[in-house]
């Protein structure tokens, strides 16, 4: 990198915020994605005017720039695909405003999730979206990704909580869009931005909902000696419209991964567990709970299992957030996929998935927020073996084609960044993207603030046989 | 546009496209009028592609297009800078995609809420948008406008519930965003800058949403307070509470005796509405403020509801807390709630020189903005009514009793004092309904903010020949 632009930052930052020499780049080469993009430089702002300051250089010195927060995003949104300089808002984490009256509060993109909620928790409030990362994402890093989690069933995804952004533009302008009222006038330019994923600007401030904590919380296991039983029971709670607060789903396979690691209490004889949280007024919490059991029982479950306490809450959900490190201490290597369906299509969705797992000759475990019809299959495989690799990536292409064909999406919560952009077209015509790439061009005229995401690179293939190199090399190796 | 001219521009559309009927006659056209601004033809459009290949034509023709659906919210917005060409989306008003047990919904834009209504009240689902015109209005135009309503509160606004959407953009590009499932972060969400653009940016041809069950059971409350300080300090004990009811609105005294005031005919609105606004629930005559509640949910929800509002209220020192007994037994045919819906029209028709400000504020500032606005209209001397949504929006209108020049000066004056002090309580205020007079002299949508930039920015995407709706919105975009 142009020892010219690391002296500018290190006038601008200090030296203790900006990290150039190899052995310090190598750190922030991965994220959660496992993705692999060496930065050129990684500088520490702990302000606006920092921000606005490095946007300045890195034009200047006509640089790529990233944004980056925790770092644990799932589809390489934080990585420097073209190198540059890697902008990582750990420092900016401080909670500006907690205004509990209006329910908002004001926060540097730094400030981790649950801090948030630890911070309102004395009020009675919380912050809604709860990506499983939650215990170390950033706020800016879900604003950028639009990340959900599995209460997003019944309180939405971080595009709902969201109402004010402050940002840099690729030029340096800062702007402030959308505010603490419900609405602004004018476009909705906070809901553009939003899931931009890093592409429009850099954020600086965030204006965020909170929402008050439920009175009740009932927490829900029902075991299911017969597989297609649990997505049936999904699809018929949701036919009846009936919405927990969150709905997942693990297949036995999987259960049993989590069993033998955390512990959560998951029957290993059982071929799937729906854990389903019910939240809200007491008296709405009871006459749900009550049409929950009903809904189980009509669909064969074995048993529904009430957790007594917080305990047993917070035990089974450490089963749930916990499967993937459960997954990674059984295979070689294994590969997360997200993707979403209708979920009337839960039942035949799990079955191809099934048929594919077979036609490659692998494990797929299914673990995932069932009641939105957001897909996570697990697919175990061995990265030195080639060949498996080859056909692992295979196989998921077919599982993605079959959630896009079933009229669902590619990404219902990770985002596409580098590891879904060749397989946009699927879902977009090039007329689409081109409007798409437009936007981006509005704001980010020359590509340089987060290049090489989000859209194909390779123009001309009307149809994607192969997976782009993106997705192979996301591929875990544990 | 001389009368030649556009004599030859009808013909010439009428070759291509789908002319309405009743393009050529001029009391057809003058129902498409835009603030006094009559268009030279009318298009009907059977399809997206139809509505792409138009709005080429008008791109390479340079026209000025204004889309529309119902046509009851034309007077929302300034006044257009050209206009030759109403492209009329009524047409395309099928259901292309119901999945009640998905919960899911794919319809064209020019769909009829009340037609689209009934068809998911048969599935016991509706969509949360309660539009005023609702008997008129189209999905495509809702949202164009983003017509507010009491079940945000609840609900949240179509920008929670709106999954994707087609749509063509101002140089005839069919394009979308979005998807049909209910989770879904694939792409850029350029639908969500089409929600309140007021067709500047592309004509909507397609949405898809998320649906939602009706509750079993659903009861109205409505407390009365001696002044409005003391109605929005119970409001906002509610918000506190554990409770969650599906609407909290405080009706001022003289939004309360317009709404009880109504003529039965030419609103629309069910006959027994007067019935409903007896004098036990809110009083033609009082000086009260009173707070329309909606709980909803099983029966056991609203009987807390029942309990807990009335010791709240109690608390709160009502003057009077009632429960609607008759909506109990028809909540779906509730008039209360259909009039507060149909506010801003109601308070539109009640005055020729109607002014409305649509005023999105903290819940904190709202008491002190509603009652600057209510001694500055009274100072003025002009009749006014104001609603607060606890969502955290006001409608304020002041409804002078004539529409002379004198008034719109007046108008004129009350007008940017309002803007002021909305502007220093943090608020964001617009016009949503003025007379042309006053729209001529004030801006309708506030003073400038620094994100105008952006907004030509993201205009300049979707339109940069300037085809669609030139004028009518922020900033003269």
């Amino acid at each position: 990198m142009n020892p010219h632009l690391i002296r500018e930052l290190t006038d601008l930052l200090g030296r203790d915020a900006v990290l150039s020499s190899a052995e310090d780049l190598m750190l922030y080469e991965y994220d959660g994605s496992v993705e692999q993009a060496q930065p050129d430089c990684v500088v520490f702002p702990r302000a606006r005017d920092h921000v606005a300051g490095i946007v300045r250089l890195a034009a200047k010195y006509k640089v790529p720039l990233v944004g980056r927060g925790a770092g644990t995003g799932l589809s390489g949104g934080a990585l420097t695909r073209e190198g540059g300089v890697l902008t990582v808002f750990s420092r900016m984490n401080h909670i500006l405003e907690i205004d509990a009256e209006n329910r908002r509060a004001v926060v540097e993109p730094g400030v981790v999730n649950l801090d948030l909620s630890r911070a309102v928790d004395h009020l009675g409030l919380y912050y809604a979206p709860d990506p499983s990362s939650q215990k170390s994402c950033t706020i800016g890093g879900n604003v950028s990704e639009n990340a959900g989690g599995p209460h997003t069933l019944a309180y939405g995804v971080t595009t709902n909580h969201v109402t004010g952004l402050e940002v840099v533009l690729p030029d340096g302008q800062i702007f402030r869009m959308g505010g603490k009222t419900a609405e602004t006038p004018g476009y909705d330019l906070t809901g553009l931005f939003v899931g931009s994923e890093g592409t429009f600007a850099l954020i600086t401030e965030i204006i965020v909902k909170l929402s008050r904590k439920p009175e009740a919380v009932k927490t829900l296991l029902a075991v299911f000696d017969v597989i297609d039983d649990a997505p049936e029971t999904v699809a018929d709670l949701t036919g009846r419209a009936i919405t927990p607060a969150a709905c997942e789903m693990l297949d036995g396979w999987t259960l049993r991964a989590i069993e033998d690691f955390v512990h959560a209490g998951f029957p290993r004889d059982s071929a799937a567990v729906l854990l389903i949280e019910i939240e809200g007024l007491a008296e709405a919490v009871e006459a749900q709970a009550a049409q929950v059991i009903e809904i189980c029982n009509l669909h064969h479950a074995r048993e529904v299992r009430l957790a007594r306490d917080a305990r047993e809450r917070d035990l089974l959900w450490k089963g749930r957030k916990n499967a993937f490190g459960a997954v990674g201490r059984l295979s070689p290597s294994y590969y997360v996929q997200d993707g979403v369906i209708p979920r009337t299509k839960l039942p035949a969705a799990l079955k191809r998935i099934g048929e594919i797992g077979e036609k490659y000759g692998f494990q797929i475990g299914n673990i995932f927020h069932a009641g939105d019809g957001n897909l996570h299959p697990i697919i175990l495989f061995d990265q030195r073996d080639h060949a498996q690799f080859e056909r692992a990536v295979a196989a998921s292409g077919e599982i993605m084609r079959h959630c896009v064909e079933s009229g669902g999406a590619l990404t219902g919560e990770h985002g596409v960044g580098m590891e879904k952009n060749e397989l946009m077209p699927l879902m977009f015509s090039e007329a689409d993207l081109d409007l798409m790439r437009q936007m981006r061009a509005a704001f980010n005229p020359d590509g340089r603030l987060n290049p090489g995401k989000l859209f194909p690179l390779g123009k001309s293939c009307g149809e994607i046989r192969v997976m782009p190199a993106g997705i192979a090399s996301r591929i875990v190796a544990s | 546009m001389n009368t030649g001219a556009a004599t030859s521009l009808a013909e010439k559309l009428s070759q291509r496209f789908t002319a309405a009927p009743s393009s050529g006659d001029p009391g057809a056209l003058a129902s498409y009028e835009v603030d006094c601004v009559r268009p030279a033809a009318i298009v009907q459009p059977a399809d997206a592609s139809e509505v792409g290949e138009f709005l080429r034509f008008a791109a390479a023709e340079k026209l000025a297009v204004i889309p529309c659906g119902g046509r009851t919210k034309l007077g929302i917005g300034a006044p257009p800078a050209r206009y030759d060409v109403a492209l009329d989306l009524s047409r395309m008003n099928r259901i292309l995609a119901y999945d009640p047990r998905d919960l899911t919904l794919g319809v064209e834009a020019g769909v009829g809420y009340r037609a689209l209504s009934e068809v998911l009240a048969a599935e016991r689902q509706f969509l949360p948008l309660a539009p005023p015109f609702a008997d008129r209005a189209t999905l495509g135009g809702i949202l164009a406008a983003d017509s507010t309503s009491p079940l945000r509160q609840a609900y949240g606004g179509p920008r929670d519930f709106v999954l994707g959407m087609e749509f063509v953009t101002g140089s005839g590009a069919q394009s979308k965003s979005g998807g049909r499932v209910v989770k879904n972060v694939t792409g850029y969400d350029l639908h969500k800058a089409l929600i309140g653009s007021l067709g500047t940016l592309a004509v909507i041809t397609r949405v898809n949403f998320k649906t939602f069950p009706v509750p079993p059971i659903r009861a109205i409350f409505v407390a009365e307070f001696a002044d409005c300080a003391a109605a929005h300090a119970f409001s906002m004990e509610i918000a506190k509470s554990p409770l969650g009811p599906q609407m909290i609105e405080e009706v001022s005294p003289e939004a309360a005796r317009l709404l009880s005031s109504l003529p039965e005919q030419g609103t629309g609105l069910a006959s027994n509405l007067s019935k409903a606004l007896d004098e036990r629930v809110c009083s033609p005559f009082t000086e009260r403020w009173s707070v329309v509640i909606v709980a909803a949910g099983h029966e056991s929800v609203v009987e807390r509801h029942a309990r807990e509002l009335r010791s709240l209220a109690d608390r709160s020192k009502a003057v009077q807390f009632a429960r609607d007994e008759a909506a109990t037994e028809e909540p779906n045919q509730s008039a209360l709630i259909a009039a507060l819906c149909e506010f801003p029209r109601i308070a539109q028709q009640s005055s020729a020189a109607a002014t409305i400000f649509r005023i999105a504020a903290i819940p904190t500032a709202m008491p002190a903005l509603v009652e600057s606005i209510r001694a500055l209209a009274q100072r003025s001397e002009i009749p006014h009514a104001t609603i607060a949504r606890s969502s955290g929006l006001i409608y304020a209108a002041l409804l002078p009793t004539s529409d002379d020049g004198a008034t719109v000066e007046h108008l004129a004056r009350a007008s940017d004092e309002i803007f002021r002090v909305a502007a220093e309580l943090g608020a964001r205020a617009r016009i949503e309904s003025a007379p042309l007079a006053l729209k001529r002299r004030v801006s309708v949508w506030g003073p400038p903010h620094e994100d105008f930039e952006l907004m030509s920015r993201v205009k300049k995407v979707f339109d940069a020949a300037g085809v669609l709706s030139p004028g009518r919105f922020v900033g003269g975009i």
